[in-house]
Parts: C-alpha cells; structure tokens; sequence
C-alpha cells in the first residue's frame, strides 16, 4: 500500500469530482475505485459505512462523502481539504457560465440558444424528481412512494406550504408509517 | 440582500434536502416568493449551469448567489453547498451503524418521496416560464429521455439545446 499524504488525498477528491460527469453515483464509484480497490487506503466496510450516511447527510451527497471519506483517512485537515477540492473548481466554472449568460441574454441569437437550455434544464428537473422516485416504485411499496411525492408536491404548490414543514412532515409520516419490505 | 443572510437562506436550502436538485424548492420560496430577489428565468438558468458544470450537481446554488449578490454571492453559494457536508463527520462519529435503523431509515425515505413531490411542484412554475412553445417543449422532453436513457454527460445535452433553440431562432427569422 502507497503512503497517503493529504496533498494526494485533495489531489484524488480534486480530479474525480471535478471530473467525472453524472452526479454522486458515477462519482462515490469513481472514489471507491480510488480509496479503496486501487490504494486500499480505505476499508470496504468502511467505505460502505461513509457510502450510506453520505446518502442521509443533507446537502450534496459526494461533498458529504468525500468529507467523510478524507475524515477517515486524515481527520479533520482532510475533511475540510477534500470538500474544498471538491467544490471550488467547479464552483468557478459555474461562475463563470452564470455570468456568460448575464452577458449573452442582450444578444438575439445567445437568448434563442439559452431558451433552449432553460427548456433542457426543465426537462434535467423533471427527470430529477423522477430519479428520486423509481427506486420506490417496487410494486408493494409503489402506492406509498407516490401517495407521499404527491400529497407533498399538492401541499406545496396548491397549499404554498414552506418546504421545510413539508419535510419533517414526510419524516414523521416516514417514521410512522413504513414501506413493506420489498418482495 | 447581504452575502451573509444569503448565505443562511441558501444554507437552509442546502441543509434541509438531501441531493442536488432536491434544494430547488426551498430556493424558490425564498429568493423567488419571499424576497424577490431572483427571477424563475434566473433560477431556471442556474439549474442549467449548475448541471453544465462538471462535479456536484448542488453547485447551481453557487450560481444563484452570483445572480442574487455577485461574487460575494457566489461565495456565499458555495459556502453554503459545503458546509452541510461536514455533518457526516457528526455522524460517522456518533451514528455510526444506527443508519440502518428502521424508523430513522424510513423517516429519510419518506424525506427523499417529499423532495421528489416538492421538485415537481417547483418544476411547474419554471416550466411556465421557460415552455413557451412547441420547440422548447420538445427540447424539454428530448432533454428528459435523453439523460433518462443513455449515460452521455449532461454538457451534451445543454449544448444540443442550445443549437437547437439557435436553430430554431433562425428557422422563425428565414
């Protein structure tokens, strides 16, 4: 097994998050390719232990993982050099779209090709919303996941209620009212 | 408004959700509702950016404190898609294995089902906004099956927009 400094560690957190397209998916599968099958720097139990409280840590799933990860291996300087990897390259090149399309939407022909990514991005949210919902949809657990996506979405935008209040009220119901186990 | 309650609206937005879009709705209702300080075109266009960039797709909030507030804004933004990361750390520490426990499991399952209804209902008034015709709604749904079914990277598709929607404004001019 390599030695891992902290300067390698950002490094690895630097080039995987900033370049691997898809999402936390692609990303946390790219790191354990890293951390763990190549380096063996990290443990599988124990990188199935950061997998699963990355996916209930709030926020971005791979920044929590990498944080949890890079706490593991380095403690805290870690941590906070690993997220800070994994966010500011990405972070200036989303700066720096935001403010090339401040600058085009003057332009006819740069507002017709903008329209056209504002649709895509309608198109990204809803597919979002439904990334979220298929892995509910086995047939025994199918009716509560769309019982609870669809009282939410009424309460919010029929009712305007704050989507705070409509989170912890789908925690209690969760906590309450459970899925069937999958058959 | 100031980068610093920016940065505690966004870190509420960040907090409470639990993967990248699923902020959107708490975004909404305070930059877009409440304060007013950011339009759904804007909102619309961050998402757009946020997912054109290569990394997390939570970082379209860093484009949204750029259009609220600038740089300073941006920082913001970024501060804010970071800092909830270090819960885990809490977690790792004091939760450990309990995360399979079956009420806590279920609790952020049914938070997860909520986030999900709570994007539709955010999607519904950008949606409005940004579909306006037939050409935007079939590169919506273009945009939807292709990301839906095939594993090319987002930046395909904002491009292939983009071309589409240019082509589409020189087909109405000719």
């Amino acid at each position: 097994m390599s030695p891992l400094s902290l300067r390698r560690l950002s490094l690895i957190c630097l080039r995987v998050s900033n370049l691997t397209f898809g999402g936390g998916d692609p990303t946390m599968a790219a790191l354990q390719s890293e951390l763990v099958t190549r380096h063996g720097w990290l443990p599988p139990e124990k990188y199935g232990l950061v997998y699963a409280l990355a996916r209930i840590t709030p926020g971005t799933n791979i920044l929590a993982f990498c944080a949890g990860a890079a706490w593991e291996l380095k403690s805290w300087p870690g941590a906070i050099l690993a997220v800070l990897a994994a966010t500011v390259p990405s972070a200036v090149v989303v700066v720096l779209l935001t403010a090339g399309y401040e600058s085009l939407q003057h332009n006819v022909r740069a507002r017709a090709a903008i329209a056209g990514t504002l649709a895509a991005a309608v198109g990204m949210m809803a597919l979002s919303a439904w990334q979220l919902l298929r892995p509910h949809l086995h047939r025994r657990r199918a009716l509560r996941a769309l019982f609870l996506a669809a009282v939410s979405a009424m309460l919010s935008y029929r009712f305007r209620m704050s989507p705070i209040v409509v989170l912890g009220l789908a925690a209690l119901a969760g906590f309450f009212w459970r899925a069937p186990e999958q058959a | 408004m100031n980068a610093l309650l920016l940065y505690l609206l966004l870190l509420k937005a960040t907090g409470t959700s639990f993967s990248g879009l699923t902020s959107l709705p708490v975004v909404r209702h305070d930059l877009v509702e409440h304060y007013h300080v950011l339009t759904d075109r804007q909102l619309n266009a961050a998402v757009a950016a946020g997912r054109t960039a290569p990394g997390p797709n939570g970082l379209y909030v860093v484009s949204v404190g750029y259009f609220v507030g600038g740089a300073p804004g941006a920082f913001a933004g970024c501060l804010a898609a970071m800092t909830p990361a270090f819960i885990i750390v809490v977690l790792l520490r004091y939760l450990g294995r309990r995360a399979e426990q079956p009420g806590l499991k279920s609790a952020i399952q049914s938070v997860t089902l909520a986030a999900a209804g709570l994007v539709i209902s955010a999607t519904i008034p950008l949606a409005r906004n940004a579909l306006t015709g037939p050409l935007p709604i079939a590169i919506a749904v273009a945009s939807f099956l292709f990301l839906a079914f095939t594993r090319y990277a987002t930046v395909w598709v904002i491009l292939g927009a983009a071309l589409a929607g240019l082509a589409g404004s020189y087909a109405s001019i000719s």
